[in-house]
């Protein structure tokens, strides 16, 4: 069981067939450590990771013993393969905080590394959390969030080659969503864009996205327009990003702001105005939100935004303020069906299965991944995943992430739970998934095969959003 | 209301021990980032070359980028006068940038701790620019002697601040002067 019938490669290191093993052995070379020394068999890069139990298993057999009997080489430290540097040297690992870093530590944070950033996952009870933003307001530090200064007379051409919907008539003060592709269809970021002034744009990225979408973004215009009068400059850590949710928020940002008219009728929803928070002069307002709530996404100067965060916490502190953190961030998102790239969408998730089809403008000229969907889009499309929302059938259920998704009766795989969480405002299991084309309509009941083994059923919900899908609260 | 102030990523500076070069923390220098088309010279500051205007420090960062720092005054005043076409657009970067200053007769000794440029006086001279990895963070690196003593300026994304001026920190402590 150890090669195959017709021998083959053991060692892929050091090109070591079992037959040269059995040919080793049989011209006296029989002991572990003879036979690793004439055939080299374990001595490659692998340093027998991968490749000592099958030449043991193949010596064994040609001596007429068992491997026990034949014994391995004798291993010399260090086992796993380890850098001078870590021997003789510092290791540089560079870690990224923002300017609000101290006041989280000093305020019970739990920390989560994401990516190169240490960020606040929860102050103690996320659940407090969400429930605090549903019935007062919360803020959160979501600095991380990649931000790009976009300026030049050929930013909407820009903007049209990047993202799958229309980006030429954005009013300025608007903000706009927007998905990226890459040229197979695949989504690779989404976020949204504000035009700030006639030539001036800032556009967010995913946190995680923010490095890759950069160079993206100059792989385009260096490669590709290098004509084009945009200039690019990556402002993510420029800028302390704090999101206000929760139905108390536009009380409490009218308390920091006087240069901007808050009211629902002169900022509505996907708008942005640059004015003056708590005395802190440019910074940017936006009428976003990713949790589901009336909320403000404010961008601060970071040298001042220390200051600007303990402002809101004292001058909210009737209305209930307190901040939040990354875990209940995750929860209301998926209360609301938000997806996150990279998380409910894959390598391979191409943008007509996350359920937004409607952004993208197959009657644009062009943009990065039109040919792919064009295909995906068209009459001898494939057929491609869906993003569903999942109930499971127990609310109290929770499946892991990843947890798959089986045809009925069968060990055929149909899907995948891609994220799950117990809602603290609506007392059950919500997760968001991926099913074949067939699993996907509303109604439908789900197999979930669970981690310890067991079957569990849940039902695809008519929206992605759990949690108000009308989107009332978003208004305020 | 609290009056606004300024503050630095690097929260927690370390003392210097004797003999070694001094590491400061100019974070709260305005920065401005003027960007053109390639091949335009807005400012008459050649690419990874340095010039003293008014009080401010104009530096050619990229092909098609400059840095101008010192005081918010002196940086308005700088501007105002240039003149610049529409083609040329500023970005105000003071709140982006770190911006660290290491100074002293060993300083090119201790970058070489943590970055691979080589900062012979040959190759890396007063008034030189340049771009390198610096303990594993991209940054930009700017020779700005102080007198006769050898300066550097050290330009990274603020929100490594903390982590940089640590790892120079210590890189700069083989060379203090035994007791």
């Amino acid at each position: 069981m150890y090669r195959s019938d017709t021998h083959g490669m053991v060692d892929f290191s050091e090109d070591v067939s079992s037959k040269d093993l059995v040919s080793a052995a049989a011209e006296g070379f029989d002991s572990v450590e003879l036979v690793k020394r004439f055939t080299t068999a374990t001595m490659g890069p692998s340093q027998g990771k991968l490749e000592t139990v099958n030449t043991v298993a193949v010596l064994a057999e040609a001596r007429g013993e068992t491997i026990e009997e034949v014994g391995t080489t004798v291993w010399r430290p260090p086992y796993a393969p380890i850098s001078l540097g870590a021997l003789a040297g510092r290791i540089f690992e560079p870690v990224r905080v923002s300017s609000l870093h101290e006041w989280h530590s000093d305020h019970n944070m739990t920390p989560i590394l994401a990516g190169q950033w240490i960020r606040p996952e929860h102050y103690g009870d996320p659940s407090a959390e969400v429930t605090n933003v549903r019935t007062n307001v919360g803020i959160i530090d979501v600095t991380p969030l990649g931000k790009l200064d976009l300026r030049g007379s050929d930013v909407p051409k820009l903007l049209n080659l990047l993202y799958t919907n229309k980006w030429s008539k954005l009013p300025i003060g608007r903000v706009r969503y927007g998905m990226m592709c890459a040229e197979d269809g695949v989504v690779l970021d989404d976020g949204v864009t504000g035009r700030l002034d006639q030539d001036h744009y800032l556009m967010t990225t995913t946190s995680s996205g923010a490095g890759q979408i950069w160079q993206w973004v100059e792989m385009w215009l260096q490669t590709e327009h290098p004509d084009w009068k945009v200039h690019v400059t990556p402002v993510t850590s420029g800028f302390t990003s704090i999101n206000i949710a929760g139905p108390k928020s536009r009380e409490l940002l009218m308390r920091l702001v006087d240069d901007v008219d808050l009211s629902a009728e002169a900022f509505e929803y996907m708008n942005v105005r640059t004015g003056t928070i708590a005395g802190v002069g440019d910074c940017f307002m936006w009428r976003i939100g990713f949790t589901g709530e009336l909320s403000f996404e404010v961008h601060v100067p970071a040298g001042f935004g220390l200051h600007v965060w303990e402002q809101l916490l004292e001058k909210g502190a009737d209305l209930g303020v307190g901040p939040f953190g990354l875990e209940a961030q995750r929860i209301m998102r998926l209360e609301k069906g938000h997806f996150i790239v990279g998380q409910d969408t894959d390598g391979l998730t191409k943008a007509p299965s996350t359920g937004l089809s409607t952004l993208i403008k197959l009657d644009k000229d062009d943009f990065a991944g039109k040919p792919e969907l064009e295909w995906a889009l068209g009459p001898e499309a494939p057929e491609l995943p869906v993003l569903v929302a999942i109930a499971p059938t127990d609310p109290r259920l929770v499946p892991d992430e990843a947890c798959q998704i089986l045809r009925e009766g069968t060990t055929e795989i149909v899907g995948r739970i891609t994220s799950s969480r117990f809602s603290p405002s609506l007392q059950r299991s919500i997760c968001l998934g991926q099913v074949a084309p067939e699993f996907a309509a509303p109604g439908t009941i789900l197999t979930v095969r669970l981690c310890d083994g067991s079957d569990a059923t849940a039902t695809v919900m008519e929206h992605h959003a759990h949690f108000d899908p009308e989107g009332v609260r978003l208004c305020g | 209301m609290a009056e606004p102030e300024f503050r630095s990523s690097v929260t927690t500076l370390s003392a210097t021990p004797e003999g070694v070069p001094a590491l400061a923390d100019e974070s709260a220098l305005t920065k401005v980032s003027v960007r053109a088309q390639v091949g335009a010279s807005p400012l008459g500051v050649d690419f990874t070359r340095t010039a003293r205007r008014g009080g401010v420090l104009i530096a050619g960062i990229r092909p098609d980028e400059w840095l101008l720092l010192g005081s918010a005054n002196d940086v308005e005043a700088l501007l105002v006068t240039a003149q610049f076409d529409a083609s040329v657009n500023r970005i105000d970067v003071t709140h982006s940038r770190l911006c660290l200053r290491l100074t002293g007769v060993r300083s090119a000794s201790v970058l070489e701790k943590v970055c691979s440029l080589d900062f012979d006086d040959m190759m890396f001279p007063n008034g030189a620019t340049g771009s390198a990895s610096v303990a594993k963070v991209s940054s930009d690196l700017i020779r700005d002697d102080i007198g006769d003593e050898p300066s550097y300026l050290l330009l990274a994304d603020r929100s490594f601040g903390q982590y940089l001026y640590d790892a120079i920190h210590d890189a700069t402590t083989e060379f203090a002067d035994s007791p």
